[in-house]
């Protein structure tokens, strides 16, 4: 981690504090029974020595003689083992797209990126998660791990505030690194446009395959999902200068709208194959009204 | 439908056609924009269209709008032409008859005169010429030559193909007071046709040229002219013949009472009923007196020309002892206004003083003395140079020289009987004999009821005559009566002694002397030089050489002039009627009448048609229509139409 620590940041600087108090009430649900790394809250596939009873199991030598279920053994004259569920930390994973795409339009596609991130990031800490934070372009360019609890949420937001967008985005090449980086499979949200030119389904595929629950959120700004350009226009793309001539009519602009909704959906149809969630963000709302209602009712927050 | 400027055309659509395709090929000068991702419009732009260039311009409607707008600019560029009905040659003389009578307002209903009229059709004509293609080598223009006449022709441009220049030309006319002489301008024109050269751009002599005649066929001389078939197209101006007119007018003084001055008028009607009109007589605009003439109407043919006019006369007695401007004018409106008013200038009772100078002659003294002069001074050559030699100016109205020959004379008014003296520019050759007078004159002032046919002399003199002298009458071997100017001098000369003659028994030479005293002594010959018709030149001779003055007439602007080193003045511009004045330097002005009293010119009656060389020549029914409408103007609308709607399609689409 790169970060500096000359100055002390605050979510705040993100997020609206009336907003983060009612964050406090929230939770990040997993669709997934997955596999803690230590004790916690939530259940593992592991049994273990919790309260809840899971299972019994028939006795042999070297078992632990103070799980035996003696009144079973009464009534059958054999011996069982009793089962506990196993109660561990859930791992969620933060993942943002930085790189040159997200500075268009002035930005504010970014600092809704930023300000929804530090939002999940934000409820997972104070509910005890193991939280990474990543941000990626080209490669994993910032990264935060395994942080629990409240006490890091300055670190939190130092990432997010001074990450800056930079470099053109390579999702496979990065993905490939967010996959190898967590190790512990969890809640895996991807937050980006996902105008890569390179192609997604390689890239998720990667972090579908490490038995990560994913959510793929796509952030587009208004510009681009209805774009008000006129006139005769030279389009250069941000990140690698590429150029698309353009004399903008109604017809054009319809082909647009029709490419766009038509990616969309293939994006879609790709992570419900996939057993991943879609959601599609405008950054022309308010974070507050996507995680205080969206987010909830497809239950990935409660 | 004709085309003005195909060639011109084509040469246009063969470049701009295929540079307006071209420019769709062309990438225009885009605005850069940037954006997050390209990759949704690449795929967007791949899908509105295919790379294939000819497939970019399939269905491009704002293309086939352009091409659209460009061919109807380009078929308004081609100059299309409803038809060419009219018959408008390749060569074309326009001749604009400006005469007196086509300055009546009947032209048409607008009240437009004959003229304006006739330039109003003539520059339709003009208009319908075809133009020469911009890049053809082949194609030629039509060209027009335009003439405009009254008595003389005035080439007001030559052949051209320049509308500008020939609408110029037209506008150039401006109407005169004159008659209608059609002889010289034919000449003019057939001269002009049948020369090839620079001027009518290398045109061959043998295309004949047609010519247009825009008149009311009131011309004198039209029964002389010769035309070929079909070479005179003739455009009738004019509707009425009501007209009233003042056909003849003398102001003379009386005899017996010099205070009072006898007017006579006569005037013709030309208009097809009785009428009753006012005739009113004044002298410098003071009325004098109105007299009502009854005119009874003119007999006409079938188709309206006049054969015989309605007549009747006026004579009125005006006492008036002064010098001034009389005018006689009728009251009743008509269509022509030159001819409702005449004038004359009379001058104030005057007798003359007379200076004889003689060695001793009593058939002269005596015949000078029963003259009505004011004063009659007899001296001899040898008083006449003491007492009058040095002066400058002569003290007599005239002086009578009987054979005296002097070195030097005052200016002045000279009857020279015999021997000329040097001042008066004659080289005598010698001395003839027995010579009888052959030849002269009768219709001068001087010789006026004056019958020299018995007239012999036994001596004379035989003088050669300074090239601008009139020879009044003739010897057989040379000069017997001439007149001559000189430094500012008159001199009439008898070229013989009369007492060497049998003049003075014969009653001629009574009214030679007296003639020739009024002559010089101005008396008669101002009230004649000053009474002109339209377009005889003011002449006016003995006045001092090299002075300058101002002429003043009517519709012209005070003009300066200057008189010649002779002491003679010509101002032939009497174009309009009316009243003309001279002022020269500290000297009274003079006046100068120029009427019409022409009776042909009066008879407005326009023609039907006009019968050249025995050859009837029918007016053009109706006037000229734009016999060459031209369509250009709907081309352009047209363009302006498909533009708007480029305009709107674009609009349209480029709306998201």
């Amino acid at each position: 981690m790169n970060v500096t620590k000359n100055k002390s940041y605050r979510l705040t600087d993100l997020l609206d504090p009336g907003f983060m108090a009612r964050l406090d009430g929230l939770d990040v649900l997993c669709r997934k029974i997955l596999h803690g790394r230590l004790q916690g809250e939530r259940r593992s596939k592991r049994r273990g020595q919790s309260v809840e009873f899971a299972d019994h199991r028939p006795y042999v030598a070297g078992d632990d003689l103070r799980f035996v279920d003696w009144n079973v053994y009464g009534r059958l004259d054999q011996l069982f083992l009793k089962l506990f569920l196993e109660e561990q930390d859930l791992s969620v994973h933060v993942a943002f797209d930085s790189s040159l795409s997200m500075s268009q339009p002035q930005a504010s596609k970014y600092k809704f990126v930023k300000q929804l991130s530090a939002a999940l990031g934000y409820v997972s800490l104070v509910n005890n998660n193991r939280v990474t934070v990543s941000a990626f372009a080209e490669r994993v360019t910032a990264q935060l791990t395994h942080m629990r609890g409240r006490t890091r949420v300055p670190a939190l937001a130092e990432l997010l505030v001074t990450q800056d967008c930079d470099g053109p985005s390579l999702f496979d090449p990065a993905c490939q690194q967010l996959a190898a980086s967590t190790p512990t499979s969890g809640i895996m949200m991807v937050v980006s446009d996902f105008f890569f030119k390179d192609g997604f389904e390689s890239g998720l595929k990667r972090l579908i395959g490490r038995g990560h629950d994913l959510y793929v959120i796509q952030t587009l700004s208004p510009a681009e999902l209805n774009p008000s350009l006129s006139g005769d226009l030279r389009l250069v793309d941000i990140e690698d200068g590429d150029v698309a001539e353009i004399t903008v009519s109604s017809a054009l602009v319809k082909y647009y709208k029709r490419n766009l909704t038509a990616y969309c959906n293939e994006l879609k149809a790709f992570c419900t194959r996939h057993g991943a969630a879609y959601v599609l963000a405008s950054t022309d709302d308010s974070v507050e009204k996507l995680v205080l209602n969206y987010l909830r009712r497809i239950q990935l927050l409660r | 439908m004709q085309w003005l400027t195909p060639i011109t055309a084509l040469y246009a659509a063969a470049l701009t056609v295929p540079l307006l395709v071209l420019l769709y090929f062309l990438k225009l000068k885009r605005v850069e924009q940037i954006v997050s991702s390209t990759l949704l419009w690449q795929r967007a732009v791949q899908d509105l269209q295919v790379n294939a260039p000819f497939q970019r311009l399939r269905r491009n409607i704002l293309l086939l709008l352009q091409l659209l707008a460009l061919i109807a600019a380009l078929i308004a560029l081609a100059g299309p032409i409803m038809s060419m009905n009219s018959g408008v040659g390749q060569r074309t003389v326009l001749l604009i008859d400006r005469s007196a009578s086509m300055n009546a307002q009947d032209g048409d209903a607008t009240g437009l005169t004959r003229l304006e009229y006739a330039q109003q059709q003539a520059a339709l004509l003009i208009n319908s010429m075809r133009n020469r293609a911009m890049f053809s080598l082949q194609d030629r223009a039509d060209q027009a030559m335009i003439i405009a006449f009254d008595e003389r022709a005035k080439v007001m441009s030559n052949f051209s193909s320049d509308k500008r220049q020939l609408l110029n030309a037209l506008n150039a006319i401006t109407p005169t007071d004159k008659g209608s002489l059609l002889a010289e301008t034919l000449t003019v024109a057939r001269a002009f046709t049948q020369a090839p050269g620079e001027e009518t751009n290398g045109r061959s002599a043998e295309q004949r040229a047609q010519l247009h005649l825009f008149s009311d066929g009131c011309i004198a001389d039209l029964d002389r002219q010769t035309l070929q078939q079909d070479e005179l197209v003739y455009h009738r101006m004019g509707q009425s013949s009501d007209n009233i007119a003042i056909t003849a007018m003398q102001a003379r003084r009386s005899y017996e009472q010099t205070d009072q001055i006898q007017v006579f008028a006569s005037l013709a009607h030309f208009g097809p009923s009785d009428i009753d009109c006012d005739v009113r007589v004044s002298v410098n605009d003071d009325v004098i007196a109105v007299r009502n003439v009854q005119l009874a109407a003119a007999r006409a043919d079938a188709n309206g020309v006049t054969l015989e006019a309605g007549r009747a006369s006026v004579d009125v007695t005006v006492t008036y002892a002064g010098a001034g401007l009389l005018e006689v004018r009728q009251l009743q409106p008509d269509t022509l206004a030159a001819d409702d008013a005449a004038w004359a200038v009379v001058a104030p009772p005057r007798q003359l003083s007379v200076g004889l100078v003689t060695q001793g002659n009593p058939v002269l003294t005596s015949l000078l003395r029963a003259c009505p002069l004011a004063s009659l001074q007899v001296m001899t050559p040898d008083e006449y140079s003491e007492t009058h030699g040095a002066a400058l100016q002569s003290p007599f109205d005239v002086t009578v020289l009987d054979t005296c020959v002097f070195e030097r004379l005052p200016r002045g008014r000279y009857l020279v009987f015999g021997q000329p003296s040097e001042a008066m520019g004659l080289t005598v050759s010698g001395a003839l004999e027995n010579q009888f007078v052959i030849d002269w004159r009768a219709n001068h002032t001087v010789l006026k009821h004056v019958n020299l046919s018995h007239v012999y002399a036994a001596q004379a003199v035989d003088a050669v005559l300074p090239r601008d002298a009139r020879v009044l009458a003739e010897f057989n071997n040379g000069p017997a009566l001439a007149l001559v100017q000189r430094g500012g001098s008159a001199f009439l000369w008898v070229g013989f002694d009369c007492v060497q003659s049998n003049w003075p028994f014969e009653p001629s030479f009574v009214l030679f002397c007296y003639n020739a005293l009024d002559y010089l002594g101005m008396q008669v010959s101002d009230t004649h030089a000053a009474q002109l018709k339209a377009g005889e030149p003011i002449l006016v001779q003995g006045l001092m050489p090299q002075a300058v003055g101002v002429l003043q007439g009517p519709d012209m602007p005070e003009l300066d002039v200057q008189v010649g080193a002779e002491g003679s003045l010509r101002f032939p511009g009497t174009d309009r009627v009316g009243p003309y004045s001279l002022t020269l330097a500290d000297e009274d002005p003079q006046l100068y009448a120029v009427n019409l009293l022409a009776a042909e010119e009066s008879a407005v009656a326009p023609r039907p048609e006009v019968k050249v060389s025995g050859r009837t020549v029918q007016a053009q029914s109706g006037p000229i229509g734009r016999s060459n409408v031209p369509l250009w103007p709907y081309g352009v609308l047209l363009v302006l139409a498909l533009v708007c709607v480029e305009w709107w399609v674009y609009n349209s689409k480029v709306r998201i």
